[in-house]
């Protein structure tokens, strides 16, 4: 035990492991010394300086923290000592005599009054100072600096933990205190809301507001029971625990999940209430006849439109219509949207009634408006659709590459490990064509002109052939046609492509020299290489880019395109895909054909089924006829929103199966009201491959049934003779037909909530990095795919000017369903806005805030404008989160040609005042600090 | 159909399905602060082509500073944006030193002017107190502000006020006016030995004969060891040990001087930076060259604006003779704390962070500025050591009396008829020192002093007679720290001195840990009050010595308990009780 040093705690002789603090060993041994400042959780430095962790040193004048002192050989160190016990009690006393009182806490069971009580201080013989008043600004969390005791956990927390960098600690001695930004009001400053400062805060100075009392300010975060499980928004898939107080998600707490290790975003910490929405669909619809379908009925009042029906008529109605048009129409005139919102069990359930009961694959998901085209280039280069190595790699790169992505807006908890990488001195290179948050932590930020990937990558790539930074030895061994690909970026120096990206060449060859020379490198991506009729083609540079620097198949290496939904990644590993039966078997193999038969022992379609847009346009055409819709908004999330609402509101049957009115569900015959994430068991798979489980912790509301409940019953109305009543009946079942599912049981993720897939065995944790030693293609080698510079589908003109970009926001899920429905989130971002460069708003004559119309060859939407500067001149960005502005009324439909994904991320747009037939809203309630502008 | 019409939807009125979300109108601007782009110019031009590195943010502060008298949250906002740092992590730095002023949307700047009167104790038994109130009465505020400082290290001219960057020694409210109506504001750079004049009488010789290899370490480490030269900064630590200690770690190695003379009754160091700079400049470069340090980094005091001066012309002096290569020193400028004289918080200043003292271990010698190993020197220490070479150890300890060993810079104030920096030997008693001083001022009887500035304690006249060193008073509980020795009268409180040395404490705490920040303030609270809580004080008093991160809290209670060790008798057990 040569890394073990002994010495002796409380006259025992005890071993201390490399790097262990005085208190670590000490908790080991069974001694848990009362601690403020010091959170023994993942991420958090101790720094010594509450004082209340004091033991004494055998020799030393003074007494040591023992959270940050590390013992020596042959220590001799005493907890218990009168001088230190008085030391530890009297900095308690200390802080008390500022405290309110115990019963008037913002938290009354607190790690603070916790040791208070340990240490039988209940009062404090020192006078006390006057009141702080509340900061009560922000809508999510409450602060009460009075219950402070300036441990700055809450700014280790923010800027360190989550590297948010909002909380500071300010002034000096007594008049030290954390502030936001400028000591501006919490609702006030670029607080993101993470709420990490919250879970951190020892006293309650920071709190929830769910379990404040909102004019007292006392409070608990004492619970009846919690229940773990795993966020409901993005891929990132970040465990959590619900604290369940009366039957209701009291507040939420991140869990030490390998993909957040205790972090969660404003989504995933605030972002619960929507459940209990007075919105929620409480009872099975069907639609009253003769009423046009549109986006036109109240989603708090479908009884315009629609009225009860108990489950039986509304499952017979459901079934029936589908089988109708079945019959009449052929079972080709049916497709389904199932959901990556839902759970892998659903969606096999979902892809499965599709195929089996009408025996064909127009099945598919919203996976085909995020990342078809790099699963589709992917699977050609390297023969497998999911990421390479888990974003958590991260720790171990030198180089990342963060490309069309926004991670801090739309994968946040992954971004805190992209900002601490970049912290402990990994390069980050951000290309982006807006100026996002992350380049404050970036070596380099290319704000590159939109669309011009490929030239730019190519350009790269060139410089990389050029002064032969390539890696020669992995060339040889693991990839083909690097010659062609050589011959290929021979044409794209720096200099040729420095016009059309609008990045010089010098910076262009230091970001590819840095890239080149990379010990270890990763490259992550999201939508803003997919969504575009280049896709594809966006997606092969990176990969070849990679391939070519060897940076694939190590740790701190690899491939990741980060995954937009919580379980956009298992719904497709579990079938909802055209052209893939579960793990992406070919729906065109006799071999893959005749294995789902057998498993299935039904008969299948061995033709590919149409994609999401193309089920669309054969609505519109009338080749669909009737749809079953679960948890998707295509009359939201689809391009050029007029058509595809036109094609859904053409169907002759269309079931849908959510939980609230969603614009999609207002144009359905019947409409099916099932569970929220909370409300059911299932599991989904995140973006790092992570199989997790989510747990039910609420009891159903109202006449709601559980998805899978709902899709069970709706088969056997169908005629399918299923039996399941429980999702882990399906999972055995999958596993038949998934060998990704390899070692990976229900009763494991039951026992260990998240197992990485691929898994080599039952009792070894998965991969987090694959393609050591090869890939799963027929050569068993990576293909390198030269891509060429294609134009986006419609470039700006002088009629319609401008680009027009759309995506996400930090606080607003998709389609907005669930969280313009939970109330901080709504309270965060309450409307549409359309942000532009302050100087381009000037142009246009626009000041910020105003209302102003922006246009296309599709349509037109009137929305706030607001001012902001990352945004590049030139171009404008709008989220599409919100009904009322929709973003896809104006976006271009045309598709790439490969992956079939539209080009969501380049339009031409004009933009102009409003014509003011805008319904008043009401002021927002958080002014912004504008100090200059 | 036109896009007009389009827009209605093709499924009817769109209308009622608005009705998702609260409905109100967005933000006009992304979260938080915006970016004022005026704002911005005005910083460009101020940082020119300074490097955008985070730890020269004070330096940055005090360009903003200097230029407007105050900083902006726009300007703040604009620096934050120009060397991408975070708003908190900038407002958190500006806010805790005393020397910026931060000024928020809507608040009203302060005056062009602001006065500091001292009001540290040798100021504050010279009449401090009515000078600030005179002042604050008799000046046009929309003009000036009049402002109380904490010690400005000129104890040998108290009472004093500062106008700007020009001080007002003896200040008395007329003259002080007489300054403002003047208009002057900058400091006034006395007659010092400059670089040739040093260089002419022999100066850099020793460093000469180092580089030339004529001078091995070995040798030096000795000469440094019979003279005994301790750390005189405060803690006596001997200087050639800690050469010895960072050589050996790994390089590459930094050192730092530090300049923070804060200490109240302290001003040894400006004596000697506004005489002599280059005798210290040749002592550090000594030191560096002993270490192999790769930089020096000078951490000065903003409150000595004339040394501030002389030492940028100095090292410029350097620079241009070939001595040091362009860069070897740097120069910082504090920007009022105290607490940076404390050496790892002084460390986090030159990081451009704010004054919080380190956990120990590790030491600065292993990770100390930029976590490099790291050899600090106070400025009388460097001082010294050419001297030393110069005319051998023998010279230097022989100095020593009543054991002790060498020559020390006492900065005598108070209430003798010659306040001012006194060399004489360690070892030397206080009564000695208010011999060498003149004697005590006529009609003044020896009552008190403090035998290390604020923070080693107060002993009474009946210990006069004990040899002053490093270690000879602890068994009373003090110390000689900075050996800054104030004498007090019959006329001064020992009550009242004490709450003003504690209300020093309170002020200057960096708030970084619990028993000094609120032990501190707390100890104020009891300390004002009529009858001292003399068990309470005496547990808190423990507690601070025991739990406190630094010497700044580990000494604060020294002044309390030496008070009610040795003052008992005379007026706290008996008459505090009658106190107002």
């Amino acid at each position: 035990m040569t890394d073990q040093l002994l010495f002796t705690l409380d006259g025992k002789v005890v071993s201390a492991r490399p790097g262990e603090t005085i208190w670590q060993v000490a908790q080991r041994e069974g001694n848990t010394i009362p601690h403020l400042c010091w959170l023994p959780e993942p991420g958090y430095r101790a720094d010594g300086n509450c004082r209340a962790c004091m033991v004494e040193i055998e020799g030393e004048r003074v007494l040591a923290a023992s959270c940050i002192r590390k013992p020596s050989p042959d220590m001799v160190v005493k907890t218990a000592t009168d001088r230190a016990v008085k030391a530890r009690r009297m900095v308690m006393e200390l802080l008390i005599a500022d405290q309110p009182p115990h019963e008037d806490s913002p938290d009354r069971v607190s790690p603070f009054w916790h040791w208070a009580e340990v240490q039988r201080i209940e009062t404090s013989r020192f006078p006390a100072h006057g009141i702080i008043k509340p900061d009560l600004s922000h809508p999510a969390m409450a602060v009460n600096l009075d219950a402070c005791i300036d441990c700055g956990l809450c700014v280790r927390a923010c800027r360190e933990v989550q590297v948010n960098d909002v909380i500071g600690m300010a002034f000096r001695g007594i008049e030290a205190r954390p502030v936001f930004d400028f000591d501006d009001p919490m609702g006030r400053s670029t607080c993101v809301a993470c709420g990490e400062c919250v879970q951190a805060c020892p006293t309650g100075a920071l709190m929830p507001k769910s379990i404040v009392d909102p004019i007292t300010q006392h409070g608990t975060r004492e619970v009846d029971r919690e229940v773990h499980s795993v966020c409901p928004y993005c891929g990132v898939g970040c465990q959590l625990s619900y604290q369940i107080k009366d039957e209701k998600i009291a507040f939420v707490q991140g869990r030490n999940g390998y993909s957040n290790e205790n972090r969660l975003c404003v989504k995933g910490r605030f972002g619960f209430d929507y459940v209990s929405n007075p919105q929620r669909l409480m009872k099975p619809l069907i639609r009253k006849p003769g009423l046009p379908k549109g986006i036109n009925v109240d989603p708090a009042n479908p009884y315009t439109h629609f009225r009860e029906a108990s489950w039986r008529e509304a499952l017979d109605f459901a079934a029936k219509g589908l089988v109708k048009v079945a019959e009449q129409h052929g079972n080709e005139a049916i497709a389904g949207f199932g959901s990556a919102k839902c759970s892998n069990e659903e969606a096999y359930l979902f892809q499965k009634l599709i195929r089996t009961r009408f025996r064909n694959n127009n099945v598919d998901h919203c996976t085909r408006l995020c990342h078809a085209s790099s699963v589709a280039a992917l699977i050609e280069g390297i023969g497998s659709g999911a990421v390479t190595a888990t974003f958590n790699e991260v720790e171990h790169a030198d180089v990342v590459m963060i490309i069309g992505a926004n991670p801090t807006e739309n994968h946040p908890v992954a971004a805190t490990f992209f900002k601490q990488a970049a912290k402990r001195g990994a390069k980050l290179i951000v290309i982006d064509p807006r100026g996002q948050a992350m380049r404050e932590y970036a070596t380099y930020m290319l704000q590159f002109k939109p669309a011009s990937d490929v030239a730019l990558l190519n350009a790269i790539m060139h410089v990389i052939v050029e002064e032969g930074l390539y890696d020669v030895q992995y060339l040889q061994a693991f990839t083909e046609n690097f010659e062609s690909l050589k011959k290929h970026v021979a044409s794209y120096s720096p200099e040729s492509v420095a016009a059309t990206t609008g990045i010089d060449a010098k910076t262009i060859r230091e970001v590819a020299r840095t890239f080149g020379r990379a010990e270890r490198a990763l490259i992550f991506w999201g939508m803003g290489i997919s969504q575009h009729v280049h896709g594809t083609d966006n997606a092969r540079c990176l990969i070849a880019l990679s391939l070519m620097c060897g940076q694939v198949g190590r740790s701190g290496t690899g491939l990741h395109p980060l995954r937009g939904q919580n379980n956009v990644q298992g719904a497709s590993d579990a079938g909802l895909i055209p052209m893939f039966y579960p793990d992406y078997a070919d729906v065109k193999s006799d071999a893959v054909h005749n294995k789902f038969e057998q498993l299935w022992k039904t008969p299948l379609s061995e033709k590919p089924g149409l994609t999401v847009v193309e089920i669309i346009n054969a609505a519109v055409s009338g080749d669909i006829r009737g749809m079953f819709i679960q948890g998707e908004n295509p009359a939201m999330s689809d391009p050029d929103l007029d058509h595809a609402r036109a094609g859904l509101a053409k169907l002759e049957h269309m079931v849908v199966q959510d939980i609230f009115l969603t614009e999609t569900a207002m144009m359905a015959d019947v409409i099916l009201p099932s569970s929220a994430w909370p409300e059911k068991s299932g599991t989904v798979t995140n973006t790092n491959r992570q199989v997790q489980m989510g747990r039910k912790a609420l009891p159903l509301p109202g006449d709601t049934r559980e998805d899978l409940w709902i899709l069970v019953e709706l088969a056997k109305h169908l005629g399918l003779g299923w039996t399941y009543t429980h999702p882990s009946e399906v999972f055995a079942e999958m596993k038949l037909a998934m060998p990704s599912l390899d070692n990976i049981t229900w009763e494991r993720l039951e026992r260990e909530s998240s197992v990485i897939y691929p898994c080599p065995a039952p009792d070894q944790p998965g991969e987090a990095v694959v393609f050591g030693d090869g890939f799963p293609t027929q050569t068993g080698r990576a293909l390198l795919v030269p891509a060429d510079v294609l134009p986006p589908g419609e470039v700006p003109d002088d009629e319609y000017p401008l680009v027009l970009m759309t995506g996400r926001q930090l606080e607003h899920w998709h389609t907005g369903a669930m969280t313009r429905r939970a109330n901080v989130l709504d309270a965060l971002e309450p409307g549409p806005t359309v942000s532009l460069h302050p100087r381009e708003l000037a142009r246009h004559g626009i000041k910020p805030g105003e209302l102003v119309r922006v246009t296309t060859r599709r349509g037109a939407i009137e929305l706030t404008a607001r001012a902001d500067r990352a945004v590049q001149e030139g171009t404008i960005f709008i989220p599409f989160a919100y009904v009322e502005a929709a973003a896809n009324i104006l976006t271009n439909p045309q598709l790439d040609p490969i992956g079939k994904i539209p080009e969501y991320k380049y339009c031409a747009v004009k933009i102009g005042p409003a014509h003011g037939d805008e319904p008043h809203v009401p002021e927002f309630d958080i002014p912004v600090i504008a100090s200059g502008l | 159909m036109s896009v007009e019409q389009k827009t209605q939807g093709d499924g009817g009125p769109d209308r009622p399905a608005r009705h998702v979300g609260s409905r109100k109108r967005a933000r006009a601007f992304p979260k938080g602060r915006q970016l004022d782009v005026e704002a911005l110019d005005e910083v460009r031009a101020l940082l020119q082509d300074r490097p955008r590195r985070h730890d020269l943010l004070i330096e940055y502060l005090h360009l903003i500073q200097d230029r407007y008298h105050y900083i902006s949250a726009r300007h703040l906002k604009a620096l934050c944006e120009e060397m991408r740092l975070p708003q908190a992590a900038a407002y958190e730095v500006a806010t805790f030193y005393h020397h910026f002023d931060v000024v928020k949307e809507g608040e009203t700047p302060p005056p062009p002017t602001t006065i500091r009167v001292c009001e540290s104790i040798a100021c504050a038994i010279k009449g401090a107190e009515s000078l600030l109130a005179a002042l604050k009465s008799g000046v046009d505020t929309a003009k000036i502000r009049v402002v109380g400082a904490p010690c400005v290290g000129r104890c040998d001219t108290a009472p004093v006020a500062e106008v700007g960057h020009l001080f007002v020694d003896h200040a008395t409210p007329e003259r002080v006016q007489e300054v403002v109506r003047s208009g002057k504001r900058e400091s006034e750079i006395p007659r010092y030995e400059t670089l040739a004049e040093y260089r002419a009488k022999g100066g850099y010789s020793v460093l000469e004969k180092c580089r030339a290899g004529k001078l091995p370490f070995d040798t030096i480490i000795k000469e440094m060891t019979d003279a005994g030269l301790r750390g005189l900064g405060g803690a006596g630590f001997p200087a050639r040990r800690k050469w010895q200690i960072v050589r050996s770690y790994q390089g590459p190695r930094l050192m730092t001087i530090n300049g923070d003379e804060g200490e109240p009754g302290t001003f040894k160091d400006r004596y000697y930076l506004e005489r002599n700079p280059q005798q210290m400049f040749e002592g550090a470069l000594i030191a560096a060259w002993a270490v192999e340090a790769e930089r020096i980094y000078l951490y000065m005091r903003d409150e000595y604006p004339a040394v501030l001066d002389i030492l940028a012309i100095e090292i410029a002096a350097l620079e241009k003779a070939g001595i040091i290569e362009k860069g070897f020193i740097e120069l910082r400028r504090g920007a009022g704390a105290y607490i940076c004289g404390e050496e790892s918080a002084m460390i986090e200043s030159i990081e451009g962070k704010r004054g919080y003292p380190r956990n120990r271990p590790p030491y600065i010698a292993e990770v100390g500025l930029f976590g490099r190993p790291t050899l600090n020197h106070n400025i009388e220490t460097l001082y010294w050591v050419p001297e030393i070479l110069t005319k051998g150890a023998k010279w230097f300890a022989d100095h020593g009396v009543n054991g002790a060993k060498g020559l020390r810079s006492w900065s005598v104030s108070g209430r003798v008829k010659k306040p001012g920096v006194i060399v004489a030997p360690a070892g030397i008693t206080a009564r000695e020192l208010i011999e060498m001083a003149g004697g005590m001022e006529d009609g003044e009887t020896f009552k008190a002093y403090l035998p290390g500035g604020a923070s080693g304690g107060i002993l009474p006249e009946s210990l006069g007679d004990l040899p002053l060193d490093f270690g000879s008073l602890d068994k009373y509980g003090s110390f000689v720290g900075s050996h800054a020795v104030v004498v007090f009268s019959q006329r001064d409180d020992v009550a009242d001195i004490v709450i003003n040395l504690l209300r020093f404490f309170k002020d200057e705490s960096c708030g970084q840990c619990t028993p000094c920040r609120v032990g501190c303030d707390k100890a104020v609270a009891l300390l004002e009050r009529r009858q001292w809580d003399k068990e309470l004080l005496i547990e808190l008093a423990q507690t601070m010595r025991d739990a406190s991160i630094c010497g700044l809290g580990q000494a604060a209670p020294n002044a309390f308990i030496s008070a009610m060790q040795f003052f008992l008798d005379e007026r706290l057990g008996t008459e505090m009780a009658g106190r107002a």
